[in-house]
């Protein structure tokens, strides 16, 4: 069976500073499109219908997509915000803005469900022929004033996390340069995933933040296991580099290969919680390998050489 | 003897796979042996065939879900004076603060009396639970009706929800959901919030249930004599608690002349004071009352109101034979007593509401309520279901080919696999023993488990076959321990990152963090250890 054996870079020929360059580079970008879409919009990253608020229903309809998207429009007797086809036809979802709440979604639901002339709630003949032939399967609303509560448990939650793991760090190495090199990492493996996000368009939604949370301890894994094999082995410092670039390049490229197929395999069946959970975590892991083989790596080198003797 | 002399190194050197072994024996049984599933809870999904014991949530199955917090403003530590009888003066003090706002309605104004102090009397809080009361107005209320209190916010007392929960649950029971449930959770903030969860069950229909307080009160309408000219009152005649027994709906009955109603029965202790009443407004004048409300509201005979949520749902007379059995007193020996609707639906909406009792606080999912709503077909939910498992199959596979091409021995790989599933199943068994209801932010889960499995089953693998071969058991030991410390510290990271999921239940991330916490754990007690010993097997026996 084919090996794939992960490549031994030749850190050598690089300084410190070359290596660290690229990911810091990496990191300023991020950070200076966060903050230009903060001042622009207000919120860090556009918010989708869970932070937000607003309404989410899932239709099927049995008609061609240009005509689907135009029946939808009729049924629902208000232009939505985005139509999004998902599985292999006929499905879609229809996402309104918070200015429709619960009273207005159950208003379409009934819009949706009537059925004949004599039904009052019916809006108009026209409404009612297209409503025929739009199903729904799956309607949700999120209050602007709930979507406000979630967005502060979010960013609790997130603080509450990166404090802990940043603690736990520095207590398990109990040496400056290498927890700090870990906890850099970390940061840049949350904040570059969200840069991403904006560039791509991808609105936040739960199953981004529950990713966003999963790469604080992914992300730490790889660190470890580089800080591990470079302070607490004996052994080279390249040689040490490369035990622990094998198995951890092993690693993230495993999860890398599983997130990949989950992103695309649940986007393409319209799971929307396991669809972000897996493209966000896609971000963050590629965004890891350059954090922790050459931010990381860098930082250790720099410590190990020259920090250690002052 | 000899027997168990061999058996013992063997059992010595691989607890950990027999630890494992027991684990997934023990799952299977949690999944499949019947008797462990939760029969009351499954009601709504009897009609399906069972094949294991897995609960499946709201987005797998199919319902409504509705999360939000309830409609309120308190006033706290209101001092309401001394009083001989405390259920006397909270009466006093709910009319007195309903009549200084405009929309609220006495049942709208809960008091509660904590505690009585020497100098100020009783003290307690004033609960105000309708739309639009801000805690400015209720400020003013207070003030102008002559009670000083503390401060004001939004939302309830810790009673009035508690109660509300109480309430809703018997409303869904009522109406027929089964296996619907209602709770309270809170967040991190101090907010609190009710879910409810209904199997099944349309959106319109559960929010209609939360989101009025299914007050029903018979009230008298009729006509007094105020300085020369006829104006009507209204009083209350029964009271929602002053039923003994509500019989269900009954459908008309042309045959009889009997439209939708329901028949109801006063306790005995409130009958002589209900028959007083309806005596006192001539509703039970001899020869009885013809009710003309709606058509000539203002020169009919006094009339019963039925009014549910503060609308008049239903006016009506009184048949002579009823009003002369009350006027001899008979009544109060058998006080029965038939509540007539215009339609059926509007009848079983009465025998309901008087059943479960009024809602304390209705849950804020009106018009820019703050409540969030959801809901799910059972189409869609079967969709969910296999999808999903089509997705998890997937990674599974992928995680697989990763993993057989980086090591190209199915040695090494296989077991790796075959380990990072038997997490899943734990898990799974997990699941069905605590009937943690599977969602799909669980199965997310799962799936997280299996990378950071499988990510710690190959540092212990690149760990045990680094610098030469494994040729005896210290050097595995030893390796694997160092292997161990990377693990450890890597789950405990894990273990802290998704806390904060697992605690702050709000939001539907809760499965996917205590399922991820679990895994993590159950993968660094159990089968990532079992995974070392299967390895050393392999590789020490060449």
């Amino acid at each position: 069976m084919a090996r794939i054996e992960v490549p031994e870079p030749d850190y050598d020929r690089y300084s410190n500073r070359q290596l660290a360059a690229i990911p810091l580079l990496v990191l300023v970008v991020a950070i200076a499109i966060i903050t230009v879409t903060y001042l622009s919009t207000g919120t860090p990253v556009a918010l989708g219908t869970d932070f937000a608020g607003g309404t989410e229903f899932r239709v099927v309809v049995d008609a061609s997509d240009n005509e689907a998207r135009e029946l939808i429009g009729t049924a629902f007797a208000r232009e939505p915000d985005s139509v999004r086809q998902v599985g292999d036809g006929g499905e879609y979802v229809v996402t309104f803005g918070p200015e429709v709440g619960n009273e207005e979604a159950t208003r379409m639901e009934q819009l949706l469900g009537c059925a004949d002339a004599a039904d009052t709630s019916c809006a108009s003949d026209t409404q009612r022929e297209a409503a025929q032939q739009v199903t729904y399967r799956e309607s949700f609303t999120v209050s602007a004033a709930f979507g406000n509560t979630l967005q502060t448990q979010a960013l609790f939650g997130l603080g509450i996390a990166f404090g802990g793991m940043a603690l736990l760090v520095f207590v398990m190495f109990r040496t400056f340069v290498p927890s700090v090199a870990v906890v850099i990492s970390a940061f840049s493996d949350i904040v570059v995933p969200v840069a991403l996000m904006n560039v791509f368009g991808i609105e936040l939604s739960l199953g981004s933040v529950a990713a966003l949370l999963m790469l604080i301890g992914y992300s730490v894994d790889s660190d470890i296991l580089l800080n591990n094999h470079i302070l607490r082995r004996s052994g080279g410092f390249y040689e040490s580099t490369y035990a622990a670039m094998r198995t951890g390049v092993t690693m993230t490229l495993t999860s890398l290969s599983a997130m990949i197929v989950l992103a695309v395999t649940a986007t393409f069946f319209g799971i929307g919680l396991l669809s972000s959970i897996g493209t966000i975590l896609v971000f963050g892991l590629v965004t890891d390998l350059l954090n922790t083989y050459l931010l990381n790596l860098s930082l250790l080198r720099w410590y190990k050489f020259e920090g250690v003797k002052r | 003897m000899s027997l168990f002399g061999n058996i013992y190194p063997i059992v010595r050197d691989n607890w950990r796979v027999g630890l494992l072994v027991v684990l997934v024996a023990l799952s299977t049984v949690f999944l499949f042996a019947p008797g462990f599933a939760d029969v009351t809870a499954g009601e709504g999904a009897t009609a399906q065939e069972r094949q294991t014991n897995l609960k499946y949530g709201l987005e797998l199955d199919g319902g409504t879900r509705i999360r939000a917090p309830l409609v309120g403003v308190t006033a706290e530590r209101v001092t309401f004076g001394s009083a001989d009888d405390p259920g006397q003066l909270t009466a006093t003090v709910e009319r007195d603060v309903a009549s200084e706002l405009a929309d609220a309605e006495v049942t709208d104004v809960i008091v509660r009396v904590d505690r009585q102090t020497q100098n100020e009397g009783f003290e307690g809080t004033v609960e105000v639970t309708i739309d639009n009361v801000t805690t400015d107005q209720l400020a003013d209320a207070l003030s102008a009706a002559g009670y000083e209190f503390d401060s004001t916010r939004s939302g309830v007392t810790d009673e009035t929800r508690q109660q509300t929960v109480q309430v809703l649950q018997s409303k869904i029971n009522e109406a027929g959901l089964s296996g619907g449930t209602v709770q309270t959770v809170d967040t991190l903030g101090g907010r609190s919030f009710v879910l409810v969860e209904v199997p099944n069950a349309d959106r319109s229909e559960v929010i209609d249930l939360v989101n009025s307080k299914g007050s029903v009160r018979v009230v008298a309408y009729f006509p007094t004599e105020q300085n020369g000219s006829t104006v009507y009152q209204n009083t209350t005649l029964i009271e929602q608690e002053q039923f003994q027994r509500i019989s269900n709906a009954r459908e008309a009955d042309n045959t009889q002349g009997l439209g939708p109603r329901v028949p109801v029965r006063v306790t005995e202790n409130a009958a002589p004071d209900v028959q007083q009443r309806f005596i006192e407004t001539g509703i039970a004048s001899p020869g009885g009352t013809r009710c003309t409300y709606t058509a000539n509201p203002n020169g009919t005979d006094p009339c019963i109101l039925l009014v549910a949520d503060g609308e008049v749902v239903n006016a009506f007379g009184m048949q002579p034979s009823l009003a002369d059995s009350m006027q001899t007193g008979q009544w109060s020996a058998d006080p029965a007593f038939v509540l007539t609707t215009t339609n059926f639906s509007e009848a079983q909406q009465v025998a309901v509401d008087l059943r479960a009792g009024a809602l304390p606080a209705p849950l804020d999912v009106g018009q820019g309520g703050s409540g969030t709503a959801s809901f799910i077909s059972p189409t869609q939910g079967d969709d969910f279901k296999i999808n999903s498992l089509i997705v998890g199959i997937i990674s599974v596979f992928a995680v697989s080919g990763a993993v057989f091409v980086r090591y190209g021995e199915a040695e090494v790989a296989l077991p790796m696999i075959v380990t990072a599933l038997s997490e899943v199943y734990a898990l799974l068994g997990f699941a069905a023993l605590l009937q943690f209801p599977l969602d799909l932010s669980v199965i997310g889960g799962f799936i997280a488990v299996i990378g950071t499995g499988v990510d710690d089953l190959i540092i212990i693998a690149d760990e045990v076959m680094s610098e030469g071969e494994v040729n005896s058991r210290r050097v595995f030991q030893s390796r694997f321990r160092k292997a161990f410390w990377v693990i450890g510290v890597a789950a405990a990271t894990t273990v802290i990152a998704m806390s904060p999921l697992a605690v702050l239940s709000l939001g539907d991330l809760q499965g996917f963090a205590i399922f991820t916490i679990l895994g993590v754990l159950v993968g660094v007690l159990i089968t990532r250890p079992a995974y070392g010993d299967i390895l050393r097997a392999l590789l020490t026996d060449k």
